[in-house]
């Protein structure tokens, strides 16, 4: 089954005089690790916002988990059940503690407050920092937040996980950690990970690299870019 | 957490911004509590004032005219055909007569019931009440001062000798230049037993004096004439229509600047939040979470400013008040008010940056700086 099946996608922005997608297709399997990469303004942060519904193209059709994402009114319940993201300045609500934030995609479940923050101290464990879950994000260090925002990404128990830029904002050791604790993830929790990112050493670590260009994917990628030269 | 425990601690979270909010609100809730307790406490000063001892109006034989205590009579009877007249609540007889008091060759004697000192508007300064049809009287305090009775001293009253047994106070000084004693030694004196001056009447809680004077002038207007001080009850009413009229006007200003002060503070609020509402948004928040969340916070911050605030209006007018001479009076009917347009308030200040938040596309709110 495929987690994305994307056909003739447009977006166009300011009246159609910026087109951010011209024409896409892609698709990528379930539990495959997919990056997509591009310089700035190529529309790769677009086609993210397209799978995880947050933005709605002009025409195409796009199906992301099973869900037809042109049509559907209840995309929150899509981004609640089916969607993790990771954003590059992780996002984390900065007057509520670690543990909290990891709670909030949960409020869109009908789990009881101890369910919650059971599982919550669980996927925060399971990113190292149980010990820290009391504590203000801003205590954190940037590498530290991140995990905390592939933590939070793991609330709902997603299919898929869309992360933009994940290390851009670290140095080279952290996004290393950070980068191995995802695909760690991605493995043992079996979910699609889509990774967008201008860097290709990160790239280079998906199972297929997906190269976007003024709004069009001009390399749909392929195996022999299975796994990273580069030390994780 | 609970998502109300969620709602209920978030927006002491910006502990800076909370406190402004509520200072802001609490200011508003003061000022409509502080001035509903005031005009109250005027309203039920000036209806004392006005109302002889609870009475009112009077009611007179048809020939005396206006002089409330004039000397024609008419028949005691009346007392008990009165009180029998819708809306009245009690009606107590007076017996008014000029003979010799003292040094005085003519002087105002006043004979009510014992019972009835309430509604003949006076209050015992010293001694006590004079026994039913004993020659025992009391003195307004302006007329013991200027004839030098005090209490225990003998006054001579139509030939025959009465006791002073006490010595009252009256806001009215027509009473406390009096001399009272039971209105069965009056009409003894005057032998006239059957015969009283004037009715005092108190009417129901709840009804008009002056309905119930025109019912009755309706009823009985060939034999009595209802005193129902006209002047003073239309004064009254106008004074107190401007003192209510300007309590709302200043609570509704109170209310403006509470309200407008409740939108900013929401607003800056969910401009600081853009993108974190963004992330709820991207997390799979639905738009009416977000709007509770937003409105409930907003509705927390007004509760407490309504707690804090009522608190503040109520002792600092119970303290200060009488320090400058005003007695506030303080009903669940005001706080019931302060509480109700808090919430209001509240809904309103929380709904537009709700919806303005929720509008907000989650790309265009995840980007904001």
């Amino acid at each position: 089954m495929n987690a994305v099946e994307i056909k003739d996608l447009y977006k166009s922005y300011e009246n159609g005089k910026i087109k951010a997608l011209n024409g896409v297709n892609l698709t990528v399997k379930d539990g495959e690790f997919v990056s997509i990469i591009g310089p700035s303004g190529s529309g790769k942060s677009t086609l993210l916002n397209m799978l995880g519904a947050l933005d709605v193209p002009d025409s195409g059709s796009i199906e992301v988990a099973g869900q037809n994402l042109n049509n559907s009114k209840k995309l929150n319940e899509f981004r609640a059940e089916k969607i993790g993201f990771i954003f590059q300045l992780h996002n984390l609500i900065p007057n509520i503690s670690v543990v909290e934030n990891i709670e909030i995609p949960m409020y869109t479940q009908k789990l009881s407050s101890k369910e919650m923050r059971k599982k919550a101290l669980k996927l925060l464990d399971d990113v190292g920092l149980k010990e820290k879950a009391k504590i203000l994000p801003n205590k954190l260090s940037g590498g530290e937040r991140q995990r905390v925002a592939i933590a939070r990404a793991l609330a709902n128990d997603p299919s898929i996980i869309l992360a933009d830029e994940p290390t851009g904002s670290l140095d080279s050791k952290t996004s290393s950690k950070i980068l191995r604790q995802l695909i760690e993830l991605h493995e043992s929790k079996k979910v699609t990970l889509i990774i967008v990112t201008h860097d290709m050493d990160v790239a280079k670590l998906a199972n297929r690299v997906i190269e976007v260009l003024d709004g069009e994917i001009i390399s749909a990628g392929d195996d022999s870019l299975i796994n990273s030269k580069i030390d994780v | 957490m609970s998502f109300l425990k969620f709602i209920l601690k978030n927006p002491f979270r910006r502990k800076t911004s909370a406190f402004l909010a509520i200072v802001g609100i609490a200011i508003g809730i003061i000022v409509i509590v502080a001035l509903g307790g005031i005009t109250d406490g005027l309203v039920n000063t000036f209806e004392d004032t006005i109302h002889a001892g609870g009475a009112d109006f009077q009611i007179s034989g048809k020939e005396t005219g206006d002089s409330a205590y004039g000397t024609n009579t008419i028949d005691a009877s009346w007392t008990d055909k009165i009180s029998n007249v819708s809306g009245v609540e009690e009606a107590y007889p007076i017996y008014v007569v000029l003979t010799s008091v003292g040094d005085d060759y003519m002087n105002t004697l006043i004979g009510i019931n014992p019972d009835g000192t309430q509604l003949a508007d006076i209050s015992m300064k010293e001694g006590r009440l004079f026994e039913n049809n004993a020659n025992e009287v009391i003195l307004g305090e302006i007329y013991a001062d200027d004839n030098g009775y005090k209490i225990g001293d003998n006054i001579e009253i139509d030939s025959e000798n009465f006791e002073v047994v006490g010595i009252f106070e009256s806001g009215d000084s027509n009473m406390a230049g009096g001399v009272f004693t039971s209105i069965s030694k009056v009409g003894e004196l005057m032998d006239d037993e059957d015969s009283i001056s004037n009715i005092y009447v108190k009417v129901n809680k709840g009804e008009d004096p002056q309905t119930v004077a025109d019912r009755i002038d309706a009823q009985y207007g060939d034999n009595i004439t209802t005193i129902t001080s006209v002047m003073e009850m239309e004064q009254m009413a106008d004074m107190l229509n401007m003192l209510q009229a300007s309590t709302w006007a200043i609570s509704l200003l109170a209310i403006v600047v509470g309200g407008l002060g409740i939108i900013n503070t929401m607003l800056m609020s969910v401009f600081e939040r853009t993108r974190e509402i963004g992330v709820l948004k991207a997390v799979g928040w639905s738009n009416t979470k977000i709007l509770t969340m937003i409105v409930g916070e907003s509705l927390v911050i007004t509760i407490v400013s309504a707690i804090i605030g009522s608190l503040i209006g109520f002792l600092a007018c119970t303290l200060l008040g009488p320090q400058i001479g005003i007695e506030p009076l303080f009903t669940p009917k005001i706080f019931i008010q302060a509480f109700s347009i808090a919430i209001v308030v509240g809904i309103i200040g929380g709904l537009y940056p709700a919806i303005k938040a929720v509008r907000l596309p989650p790309t265009e709110a995840l980007r904001y700086e």
